[in-house]
């Protein structure tokens, strides 16, 4: 198919399918919809795509994703200081933030512990954790990553880590799917998930 | 359990078939290549999503062809049941989705609607071959069973392939990470073992009874649960205490080779004829009088657990045995309720019955 393209038709399709759940047909769909849009319009994804690249930073405290560090939550002196919600990505804040129930902070892992995969607890941002308990002393640290292997393994992790240090340990438990992601359960389900927290038994 | 209905589109040389069955056995009568076992295999998937001959599953698409799919629509005691599976390649390889009812499940619970129970002439070493043989006839009944075995299986290798990669150095060493590894693999590996064990007594009633009966009492077969973490009673705790008691004895194996090398991956089962091991004394005979106890064993349990019969594939296996055996092994399942079994000519051991000949992947009714 790309032979017969014009070359940076065929670069942009390229581009698209490297997107997750896109592939070849979706890319190119896109593509050609692009090309009968006003040049403004094209111009405005770009400068888009390039703003978020540029202007957007881990927040130094929770590493979420911010333009300003702190991030809006952490500098918002209305929500409760003394909780944490642990996360493995910044995307998990989106999902819980749609329930619209949770007033704590969040403290973002960059992924989660799985030596298949070459990460290990020194490759999350679990020291940034240890560090911001030692300053900010929490009461509460809730752990929300997902209930498959890997997210049980490292909540287990934390749990133990972090249950000598003082705060009540907690884990979203009920109402999430086994094997459901975060990312996909509907708000009803991260609002119940997020009520009927358990504290960590290990 | 009866299906009325399988409808291909695009599986392996099938471009597009549909099948009405009928209760009892449907023969399919074909030469090689011509697509009987594909059929068989396609009826398997509709049971356990999974095919039974391969693994990488671009085969089951047809040639040059992005999807195929395999539906199929039954009647169970609970009234009727539709399944279907899409198998699809994508940029990132093959994709499965499955659908119960017009609904897209997951795979967990897509699992175990249909119940197959199916005997393909690889099953025909189940006596004499390698272990993961058997825990293959193990996992395979088991994960249909109960979807709560499918998910701790599932766990549990995930888990053991984390703990492989930590023992081998792919992070930095952590013991505290070691030890949770641990309590999941007991945890998970606690029901493995738990489920084997109880299925394991079952089967090797029903075996040792059918063995009995077709060997005039002559001869006694016993089939015994052999988990590599060795436990006097089947209880969660003493199961349970037992393989973190092996776990804590080969620790410092583990860490010298760098492996796991305690738990349920490495359980067996061993297979005994008159108190002898089958797998070193037995004669070819007597081996393949066992594994069809085994695989009517297997059909009973399977049976009495759903409270139905699963449906019966035999895939060139009666062919391979004599009347005798086939005609003995027929009648040892008692009542079929559906069965297919495929042949390149009518198989010894069965009455005339309906028969389906398949010729370059299309179907024609005989007679
Ligand atoms: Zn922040």
């Amino acid at each position: 198919m790309s032979g017969t393209l014009a070359q940076p038709v065929a670069a942009l399709i390229n581009e698209f399918s490297k997107l997750p759940t896109i592939g070849p047909k979706t890319a190119a769909r896109l593509v050609f919809h692009l090309l009968n849009r006003p040049r403004h319009e094209a111009q405005a994804l770009a400068d888009a795509i390039m703003a978020m690249k540029d202007k957007v930073r881990f927040c130094t405290s929770c590493f979420s994703l911010t333009e300003n560090d702190p991030c809006a939550i952490c500098s918002d002196d209305r929500r409760d200081a003394q909780t944490f919600c642990v996360v493995a990505e910044a995307k998990d804040i989106f999902a819980i933030e749609r329930a619209d129930i949770y007033r704590g902070r969040y403290h973002v892992l960059c992924g989660l512990i799985s030596p298949m995969d070459g990460v290990g607890p020194a490759d999350l941002r679990v020291k940034e954790l240890l560090e911001r308990i030692g300053r900010e002393r929490p009461t509460e640290i809730i752990i929300a990553t997902n209930p498959n292997a890997e997210g049980e393994a490292t909540a287990m992790y934390l749990s133990r880590l972090l249950t000598p240090l003082g705060p009540r340990i907690t884990r979203l438990a009920s109402g999430l799917p086994i094997g459901g992601d975060l990312d996909y359960a509907d708000e009803v389900t991260i609002a119940r998930a997020l009520e009927g927290r358990r504290t960590m038994d290990h | 359990m009866r299906l009325e209905r399988i409808v291909l589109a695009n599986f392996r040389n099938f471009s597009s078939l549909e099948y009405q069955a009928s209760s009892g056995l449907n023969l399919f009568l074909g030469a090689n290549a011509q697509g009987k076992t594909n059929l068989l295999e396609a009826l398997a998937m509709l049971g356990t999503g999974k095919s039974f001959r391969t693994t990488s599953e671009g085969e089951l698409i047809r040639h040059e062809i992005p999807v195929a799919s395999v539906s199929g629509e039954a009647r169970v005691r609970a009234g009727t049941v539709s399944v279907s599976c899409v198998i699809a390649k994508g940029p990132r390889g093959i994709t499965k989705r499955y659908t119960l009812n017009g609904s897209a499940v997951r795979y967990a619970g897509y699992l175990g609607n249909l119940r197959v129970v199916a005997f393909v002439p690889s099953d025909l070493s189940l006596v004499d071959g390698p272990p993961s043989g058997r825990r293959r006839f193990l996992n395979e009944a088991l994960a249909q069973d109960d979807p709560t075995y499918y998910h701790a299986l599932a766990r549990y290798r995930k888990t053991l392939a984390q703990k492989a990669a930590l023992l081998r150095g792919s992070v930095t060493s952590d013991e505290e990470l070691l030890a949770i590894y641990d309590a999941a693999l007991i945890e998970h590996g606690t029901k493995l073992m738990m489920a084997r064990a109880q299925f394991v007594r079952d089967v090797a009633r029903y075996a040792g009874e059918v063995h009995a009966r077709w060997t005039g009492g002559a001869e006694r077969l016993e089939v015994r649960y052999r988990p590599d973490a060795a436990c006097e009673v089947i209880t969660a705790d003493a199961i349970g205490s037992a393989l973190a008691e092996r776990l804590r004895s080969r620790a410092a194996a583990e860490r010298l080779r760098e492996a796991p090398l305690v738990g349920p991956q490495r359980d067996d089962l061993d297979l005994l004829l008159d108190g002898s091991s089958l797998g070193s004394f037995g004669s070819q005979g007597q081996r393949r009088t066992a594994v069809l106890a085994l695989k009517v064993a297997e059909y009973q349990v399977m049976r009495d657990r759903c409270g139905e019969a699963p449906l019966l594939l035999l895939d060139d296996v009666l062919s391979e045995l004599d009347a005798t055996r086939a005609g003995a092994f027929l009648s040892g399942l008692g009542e079929i309720e559906q069965g297919f079994i495929t042949a390149t000519s009518l198989p010894p051991g069965i009455g005339p019955m309906r028969s389906i000949e398949i010729v370059a992947g299309q179907l024609r009714e005989n007679g």
